[in-house]
């Protein structure tokens, strides 16, 4: 009785906190988290809720009440319980591997590089981003994304290790000095967000966040040129996004 | 070893200065003296040869440290007998008695003194005193944060903060049962008249003593502002305080390792007649399991620390990627070390919380067996997971899969320890003093801090979470609300036996409920500051996580004041508090059937094990200890040992 | 010190106390007492002995209002400096309380107060050599009106990333105004060992403020020390960093 309140409870929770709690997502990546998220919950809810209810209903059932002083007798000798035992391994190995199948098919599709896609030069430094359309010659401190369609953001550091953490796409990556590390995302939704330092940099580590905005194609043409950009790698954005 | 089978009778032997010479005058304050000393002497010889070099600050500082950490257990005794053996004497048995603090009274604790109760009540306010300076560090790093974007700490100050904060809680919590518990009560559990080493038990404290002043030095050093982690590269860009943080490090290892060589050494070789391998209580064999993983665990951070003061002073560039380094390597290095570390902390309290539940439940343990090997599981795949540390560093993309694998294995053994621990309540007369409402306090806790702990392990998630205060709730939850309530039930269970007094449990349940409630305020408030995107480590942050953050603050506040009441309690109940009786939890191990205080050899009868310390409610489990052991030795040899003027551990207390 | 039991053969006893003397509520105070007093202490001595950075807020000073897109807005000016040696006494008083020589400072002081939505139009003498970005895109003045400065008399919209003495950069805290941003580089002088009053440059540049909040200003040229120069100076708060608050 109590696990089972407990375990509706748990799920309940899990079904409707992250969703109130997670900033909002603007990619398919951040709604794999959201997912995963309430998955996850509603999967542990009744280990956690049957761990609870035993210990509760131990303190519930068999307390021993009154005085402060020793129960006058032992409890049963119950040394263990060969069932119970590997019921319980059987279940926690079953849950395991259902955790991993889930975890290991979102991440690998994520993995996949699509064609068409717009690449986003990432260079970390202490204590700002910038980004670099590269073909436009346009390098910002803002991050603009067009919607729905594959971004692969290649990001690197000049000095010591930033946190590349667009929260609301889903993605993280470390900027590290010399390498060029990739994730890859589609944004779906317009909106804006903030990119934020994941990894202790220093001294203004506090600061270095960027705006971010996902736009609509058009709007994202019309940005790079507002940029500086070159009119002709422009045009081929605009005519991509209109492909 | 201490020798006692030759004990001679008190009256041939004579315990005056006389016998050692200087070597009877030394306590912390010669310690102290030389430390400085030799650090002055050090920074004067750096700063005459060095300074001019590139390193020169760098260089100037870790002579410095050397100098003082040197010169601190030189002058404490550490090394009293190895400079004896070189300078071809031996100890003669008035040095050792002298060394095991006989007829010192209280004067011991102040000594390098080889009596492991002795060495245990130094680490039990050693932790404590970690524990008052790192939570007074996490007091201020949550005034700061109040307010969004307060003036209190300037971006340096909290950066520094937060790096000692996290480190100090991680050593204090390492050493917070492995120190007090497994060389006060481990020694008497296993039936052993003391550890194996205890010159090499003396020196794990004092080496690890003598490692926190360089620590708080960095304050005004420029401050460590690379977190607890320090990861290269910016702990090479970081100011000298690193340096003398790399100090404590490696001085931090080398007490750990001895320390964890003298626990498994102790079990293997110092056991009671009887007391065979499966009936060892099953703290041990968590103390052991603990032993064991900081000894695989504690070179990978003497190395990398090494390496690091090598890059600062020397101008390698292991970590520096101008110079084909690479930070990979250290974040490599760091989490090789960095998460057994995590189950170093966590097993020994737990495995201590384990003896308080079956004491406490009037039951014996639920799946002994299994137990152990969960312990050994969770030991042994916390060294293949270090990895998941990494999932967003763009390191091995490839390997995300199998270290995925890994760290979501590790729930198995740890849900078979779980089950242990509710099976063995089950069915119990729930004996409701302190010590077990802490243990439900880490049920609640750790089942939130384990399953926190899978959305993390899981790739696609840990992507939106790592770096953010998610993290730092969940480690929070297992570490805090899992393994330091667990020692907290511990010390409460063993309080009286350490102290002789018995604790007072009406303040100590106020504490109770204030910590409980401290820390599902604190860390919900950092789960919700994490769900919506709040990084780590920042001083000043969007006003948008401006309300959980005044929770997380206020829940802070709560739960230190908490410990502090805690704190009260226990100081209250050794200076004022009812005198304890050997045994009064009515428990069935060893450290229960030898008198409070405990005797300097702790057992006047040889004990003789016949079963486990579990045969609660098992028809005549009464003679876990024989009663018909014979007596070691005769009583004309024991007087010297128990005469009231031969003063016994805690007797002064 | 209470009396202890001494001898081994004493058997366990079965009596024992179920609750120790009442507390007392004066220890209770005095041990709290002890504890506030233990983290204030340590508190101040970490906060206050360490951490000293220029006190003292300068006030952008008022000259009237000017027109920016057709809207009056307050004007006022600010000057500061750059100096290549912070243990440097500037009229009497030190360019940084714990300055350290061969680090860099601006002065005389790191905290700036301007009005919201103003004009405000900055004069800085740069007194320190310098050399190359780590990021040329620094290079560039950004976030001025006009995206131009004043270098030396001459209107400039860039300088050579090679030959850059300071950066003043100016972003929102989080929360702020997260569409402010200012760069503007300073060149260097020419030549080694500059002092606290030799050669400068002059380089004066407008922008308008942002609403009311915290900025935060520091310099992206790497002028510390240790790995990427961005030590040392870089990372002590208060030489090459500080705040502008916006009221």
């Amino acid at each position: 009785m109590i696990w089972l309140v407990l375990t509706v409870a748990g799920g309940i929770m899990g079904v409707v906190a992250p969703h109130h709690l997670l900033t909002s997502l603007l990619s398919n990546d951040g709604t794999d988290v959201w997912k995963t998220m309430v998955f996850f919950t509603v999967l542990a809810a009744p280990v956690a809720a049957f761990v609870y209810s035993v210990a509760i209903y131990s303190l519930i059932g068999w307390r021993h009440r009154g005085n402060q002083d020793e129960p006058p007798e032992d409890g049963p000798p119950i040394r263990g319980n060969g069932f119970v035992t590997g019921v319980w391994l059987i279940t926690s190995t079953v849950l395991v591997i259902v955790l991993l199948v889930w975890g290991l098919s979102v991440w690998s599709a994520q993995q996949v590089s699509h064609p068409d896609t717009l690449q986003v030069e990432v260079t970390g430094q202490q204590w700002l981003w910038t980004f670099k359309y590269p073909g436009t010659g346009v390098e910002s401190r803002e991050l603009v994304l067009p919607v729905n369609r594959p971004i692969e953001f290649d990001v690197s550091s000049v000095d010591v290790t930033h946190g590349f953490w667009p929260a609301a796409l889903g993605v993280q990556v470390d900027a590290n000095p010399n390498v060029v590390t990739v994730i890859r995302t589609t944004p779906d939704r317009v909106g804006k967000f903030t990119v934020r330092c994941s990894q202790l940099c220093g001294l203004y580590h506090s600061f270095m966040y960027a705006p971010g905005s996902v736009v609509t194609s058009d709007q994202f043409a019309t940005w790079l040129q507002s940029q500086g950009a070159t009119s002709s790698a422009a045009d081929k954005e605009a005519q991509v996004s209109q492909s | 070893m201490t020798t006692i089978e030759e004990a001679p009778r008190l009256e041939e032997t004579t315990l005056g200065p006389k016998a050692g010479g200087l070597y009877r005058r030394q306590n912390i304050f010669t310690g102290l003296g030389f430390g400085i000393f030799l650090g002055f002497v050090g920074w004067l010889t750096a700063h005459a040869f060095l300074q001019s070099s590139n390193w020169g600050t760098d260089m100037v500082v870790t002579v410095t440290m050397v100098g003082w950490v040197v010169g601190f257990n030189v002058g404490v005794g550490t090394f009293n007998a190895p400079i004896r053996w070189l300078l071809g004497h031996d100890q003669s048995y008035e040095d050792e008695l002298y060394a095991a603090g006989v007829g010192q009274g209280s004067k011991r604790y102040y000594k390098f003194c080889t009596d492991h109760k002795v060495v245990g009540t130094q680490y039990l306010v050693l932790v404590m005193v970690m524990f008052a300076i790192g939570g007074t560090l996490a007091m201020m790093m949550r005034t700061q944060l109040i307010t969004s974007h307060s003036s209190f700490l300037s971006p340096d100050s909290y950066n520094a903060i937060v790096s000692i904060h996290g480190m100090l809680m991680i050593i204090a919590t390492i050493i917070m049962v492995s120190g007090p518990f497994a060389n006060f009560i481990m020694p008497i559990m296993v039936g052993a008249k003391d550890m194996a080493f205890p010159r090499l038990n003396a020196m794990s404290f004092w080496v690890i003593a003598s490692a926190l002043p360089p620590m708080l030095a960095t304050f005004v050093l420029g401050g460590v502002d690379a977190g607890w982690t320090t990861y290269a590269p910016l702990s090479i860009q970081a100011p000298a305080a690193m340096d003398a943080f790399s100090m404590t490090m490696i001085t931090f290892v080398v007490s750990v390792t001895v320390s964890g060589v003298n626990t498994i050494v102790t079990v293997l070789t110092m056991r009671a007649k009887g007391m065979t391998l499966g009936r060892l209580p099953i703290f041990v064999w968590g103390s052991v399991v603990g032993s064991a993983l900081s000894i695989y665990a504690m070179p990978a951070l003497l190395l990398g620390f090494t390496s690091m003061v090598s890059d600062r002073v020397t101008g390698t560039s292991f970590f520096v990627a101008a110079g084909g380094g690479t930070g990979w390597l250290w974040e490599n290095i760091f989490w090789i070390f960095g998460h057994p570390e995590v189950y170093i902390i966590l097993i020994p309290p737990v495995a201590a919380m384990m003896e308080v539940a079956s004491t406490f439940a009037r039951k014996p343990l639920f799946g002994y067996k299994i137990t152990i090997a969960g312990f050994v599981a969770v030991g042994m795949l916390s060294i293949m997971v270090w990895a998941h540390h990494m999932f967003t560093t763009g390191w091995a993309p490839d390997l995300a899969g199998p270290f995925m694998l890994t760290t979501e294995l590790i729930s198995i053994p740890t849900g078979i320890i779980f089950l242990c621990l509710i099976g063995t309540l089950w069915k119990g007369r729930i004996w409701t003093r302190l010590p077990m409402y802490f243990v439900y306090l880490f049920l609640w806790n750790f089942i939130i801090g384990g399953v926190t702990g899978i959305y993390l392990s899981d790739v696609p998630a840990d992507q939106y979470f790592h770096g953010d205060m998610f993290v730092t709730a969940h480690f929070h939850y297992t570490l805090l609300g899992g393994a330091m309530i667990a020692a907290t039930a511990a010390l409460c269970y063993w309080f009286p036996k350490v102290t002789g007094k018995m604790l007072n449990e009406r303040v100590g349940k106020v504490s109770f409920w204030m910590i409980a409630i401290g820390i599902q305020a604190t860390y919900f408030g950092q789960f919700w500051e994490g769900f919506q995107g709040m990084p780590r480590r920042v001083a000043y942050y969007d006003p948008i996580f401006l309300h959980a953050n005044q929770l997380t603050s206020v829940g802070a506040y709560l739960l230190m004041a908490g410990w502090l009441v805690l704190l009260y309690a226990m100081i209250h109940s050794v200076r004022n508090g009812s005198i304890a009786p050997a045994n009064p939890w009515h428990s069935k191990t060893l450290e229960w059937m030898v008198p409070t205080p405990v005797p300097l050899v702790n057992f006047l009868v040889d004990p003789v094990v016949t079963s486990d310390p579990y045969g609660y409610g098992e028809e005549g489990s009464e003679g876990y200890v024989s009663s018909h052991s014979p007596p070691a030795r005769s009583e004309d040899e024991l007087v010297p040992l128990l005469s009231s003027d031969y003063p016994i551990s805690g007797g002064d207390r | 010190m209470p009396e202890v039991a001494s001898s081994g053969s004493e058997p366990t006893r079965d009596v024992w106390p179920t609750k120790g003397p009442k507390a007392k509520p004066a220890g209770l105070l005095i041990t709290f007492g002890i504890a506030l007093a233990l983290i204030v202490g340590v508190g101040a001595l970490f906060y206050g002995e360490t951490y000293r950075s220029p006190s003292g807020t300068e006030v952008a000073k008022s000259v009237g209002t000017a027109t920016v897109n057709g809207v009056t807005v307050p004007h006022v000016t600010l000057h500061f400096q750059t100096y290549p040696d912070s243990t440097g006494i500037v009229n009497g008083v030190p360019i940084h309380p714990s300055g350290n020589s061969g680090w860099p400072a601006y002065g005389l002081t790191n905290s700036y107060q301007v009005p919201a939505h103003a004009l405000v139009t900055v004069y800085v003498r740069q007194y320190d050599s310098g050399g190359s970005l780590n990021n040329p895109w620094f290079a560039t003045v950004r976030g001025t009106i006009d995206g131009t400065a004043i270098v030396d008399g001459k209107v400039v919209k860039s300088i050579s990333p090679n030959d850059v003495g300071h950066t003043f950069t100016v972003r929102a805290t989080p929360g702020t105004d997260p569409g402010f941003f200012l760069s503007v580089p300073l060149p260097a002088v020419d030549g080694d060992n500059q002092t606290d009053n030799g050669k400068y440059h002059t380089v004066v540049f407008s922008f308008v403020s942002g609403s009311k909040g915290l900025y935060a200003w520091n310099c992206e040229f790497p002028c510390g020390e240790m790995l990427a120069s961005f030590g040392g100076p870089m990372s002590a708060y208060g030489f090459m960093s500080g705040f502008i608050n916006v009221a």
